[in-house]
């Protein structure tokens, strides 16, 4: 060997240390971005060891190599194709069986591996002690017993990689199937060796066998006989087994794992139920499980506002200071107010309003997913989220967007599906921030009654049930369903949760502020330039004669869509006082439709940016668009409802 | 007896004959990436492969999600998905 320089992707089931083992070997040299032209985040990262360079790819958490997911794709063709020189297979020593499933698959794609077998004292815990020299003889791999969390065999995992790699990276193992399966497989990859494939002769074989799309359709393409072959032989022993052939091999491979798991485990389980063990029955009770969730969750949105209020104002008051500083240093002129008023109002905005709830928000829900929490309240309200056509992870995002509805959007990614991304994208716009939060608690709440605020909250979530059927009823495609592992709770690691949320604020701040800073600087330069009066002079027809609000509102809705809560702070300036009751033709009734508008009527730009990010132009403007027409019509009828009244 | 796996009580346990997909031949696949076997091969790369004891943990009210216990490891399984998986029990 050579080389200096190489590639090594961590790969394995989803919750087993992974990104834990990668935080190790890397630090903080890490890059986090997405997949070309996918939604689904890479995290890459440099280290140094021996005079090498390695570059760590940390591959998304999966349960097998088909086309059930974007995922699963991303990491088989990343393995087959760009040909890392290493992986490593992180393997949950405590679910031994499910992971050597993943192994066999990544044995499969002939790639050099090794694997680190994690989390060997929760499994000991369990009463699981495992024989890793046998283990490492059955599978012809390297196998190095790792506790990531305290960092115990890390170091001997990446010796082992850089010497596996010094001595060129052998194929591990070939697992065999059964007889009748084994002799197809090899006739199949005979003729599979003529045509040119970037994936292995016989794990294509194995593929086509199993009726897996994406290699059907690329073979057909080039030599359709095989296929037909192919489709032959599945026939075949689909006769002998009487189960599709697909079904078979998925079973034997499982057969396989479970052989290997059972001849290098030995347990003896622990006579009285762990603490963990109690901790799981008591959170998915069907009655106090439900009772520990609401407090929990509610005591958690009431920290996150209450702290985010506090730093909020505290990092205003910190700002405006600057702003005589600013004053003196680019005049009070037309510069001045664009540079003040523009640029460091948006970062003002950025910084002061959003952070202070998003940065909690993002610990609180990293530190829920490590320890295992999340998946049960997935579980709990799995049947809520189906009334709007989404299945239990989707709450996950949806609580995020209470906070903010960018990390909202951007948390969409874990569903599965692209239609159930979409959705949960939609239904997660509508949800009311905190930024909502502050206007009909500021507004409503304060001049019209908190009943009237807590009516328009509960008004939203209809109006979230109502459109999240729709949607899920427009939308084509099959509905899914909730299919997750609930791994065992554990201490969340505590490195591992900071990182993720600094990794992720990075995200946001990169993909949002430069929005929220050219959008401030384009209102202030229509409001420099005199354009705000003719503007809402124009708006007229929808604010004053369907809405029934002050002309000068269209003003405040304008600035809403920079970030929801200036149409509160546009509305104390333009109107001149805080104190609205004092506003002529601005009564409770204007307050509630004015909020009702608000609330509904346009993602901020800063979440138009995740939809964009995250769905293309087409899809975030048609929501956008969707959104606003909505609002307004809402708006109007509950205009001449409360007139009623 | 063959049964539904959520005909099960809570803490019985069952082993799989078959898994029952889709809704016969004209039913609408769904465009994209392996709809076609879909969720039968999402099922039994979770290790629900026909011939495997599956035990009913508990299931969440009002026709929640169930909560298995298969190869070691707990599932959640959307009620609409776990009526589909077929279980021989032993009465």
């Amino acid at each position: 060997m050579t080389k200096s320089k190489f590639i090594v992707v961590l790969a394995g089931n989803a919750n087993v240390g992974k990104s834990v083992i990668f935080n190790h070997l890397t630090g903080l040299h890490q890059h986090i971005g997405n997949w070309p032209g996918k939604t689904v985040g890479k995290a890459e990262g440099t280290l140094h060891f021996r005079g090498y360079t390695i570059d760590i790819i940390d591959l998304p958490g999966i349960y097998s190599l088909s086309t059930f997911s974007i995922e699963e794709l991303i990491s088989r063709e990343y393995i087959a194709v760009e040909t890392p020189d290493l992986v490593i297979n992180v393997v949950d020593a405590s679910v031994l069986e499910r992971n050597l499933f993943f192994t066999l698959q990544l044995m499969e794609l002939e790639a050099p591996m090794v694997i680190a077998l994690n989390q060997v004292d929760m499994a000991e815990k369990k009463g699981i002690e495992i024989n890793y020299k046998k283990l490492e003889k059955t599978l012809g791999v390297p196998v190095i017993p790792t506790v990531a969390i305290r960092g115990t065999g890390v170091y001997e995992l990446l010796q082992r990689c850089v010497e596996t790699i010094e001595k060129g990276g052998e194929k591990p193992s070939r697992m065999k199937y059964g007889e009748e399966i084994e002799k197809r497989i090899k006739g199949l990859s005979e003729i599979v060796k003529k045509v040119h494939y970037p994936y292995p002769a016989r794990w294509t074989a194995i593929k086509l066998l199993e009726k897996d799309e994406q290699v059907e359709r690329e073979i057909r393409e080039v030599k359709p006989e095989i296929v037909s072959a192919a489709e032959k032989f599945a026939e075949e022993i689909e006769e002998i087994h009487g189960h599709s052939c697909s079904t078979v091999i998925t079973s034997e491979r499982y057969e396989i794992a479970g052989y290997i798991a059972r001849e290098v485990q030995h347990v003896v389980p622990p006579i009285k139920p762990p603490m963990r063990e109690r901790l799981h029955a008591l959170t998915t009770h069907r009655i106090l499980g439900y009772l520990i969730m609401a407090v929990l969750l509610l005591s958690i949105f009431y920290s996150i506002f209450t702290f985010g209020d506090y730093t909020s104002g505290l990092l205003s008051d910190l700002f405006y200071c600057l702003e005589p500083i600013f004053e003196s240093i680019f005049g009070a002129g037309i510069a001045g107010e664009l540079i003040w008023g523009g640029i460091m109002g948006g970062i003002i905005a950025g910084v002061a309003i959003a952070l202070p709830y998003i940065i909690p928000f993002y610990l609180v829900l990293y530190f829920l997913e490590d320890s295992g929490y999340l998946s049960r309240i997935a579980f709990l309200l799995d049947n809520v989220m189906h009334m709007i056509g989404l299945h239990g992870k989707a709450f996950i995002p949806v609580m995020l967007s209470f906070g903010c509805n960018v990390p909202g959007c951007l948390g969409c990614r874990i569903m599965e599906t692209e239609r159930e991304r979409l959705l949960t994208a939609f239904v997660v716009t509508l949800v009311p921030c905190a930024a909502t939060t502050v206007i009909i608690l500021g507004l409503v709440g304060t001049f019209v009654g908190v009943q009237w605020a807590l009516a328009l909250y509960i008004i939203d979530l209809v109006i979230i049930f109502l459109l999240g059927r729709l949607a899920f009823k427009a939308l084509p495609g099959e509905p899914t369903a909730l299919m997750m592992e609930m791994h065992d709770y554990r201490v969340p690691h505590l490195q591992t949760v900071l990182r993720q949320t600094l990794f992720r604020l990075m995200e946001f701040i990169k993909m949002a502020f430069p929005l929220i800073i050219v959008g401030s600087l384009l209102i202030k330069l229509a409001e420099v330039m005199d354009l705000l009066n003719p503007i809402a002079s124009a708006l007229s027809p929808m604010t004053v004669t369907w809405l029934g609000l002050p002309a000068i509102t269209g003003i405040a809705l304008i600035f809403g869509v920079l970030r929801k809560e200036l149409t509160l702070i546009m509305l104390a300036t333009l109107f001149g006082t805080t104190n609205f009751a004092q506003v002529p033709n601005f009564g409770p009734v204007q307050m509630i439709v004015f909020t009702l508008v608000t609330m509904l009527y346009i993602p901020c730009i800063a979440t138009i940016a995740a939809l964009v990010r995250e769905f293309g132009w087409k899809k975030a403007l048609f929501i956008t668009v969707f959104e606003i027409v909505f609002a307004i019509l809402i708006g109007g009828i509950a205009f001449r409802l409360l007139m009623l009244a | 007896m063959e049964l539904r796996l959520t005909d099960l009580r809570d803490g019985e346990s069952g082993i799989i004959t078959s898994i029952k997909m889709g809704h016969g031949r004209g039913h609408r696949e769904h465009r994209g990436a392996g709809r076609r076997w879909g969720f039968r091969k999402r099922l039994e790369d979770m290790g629900l492969t026909p011939g495997t004891r599956v035990t009913v943990v508990k299931s969440a009210p009002f026709r929640g999600p169930l909560e298995v216990y298969v190869r070691g490891s707990r599932l959640a399984i959307g009620r609409r998905m776990a009526e589909r998986i077929f279980v021989e029990v032993k009465k």
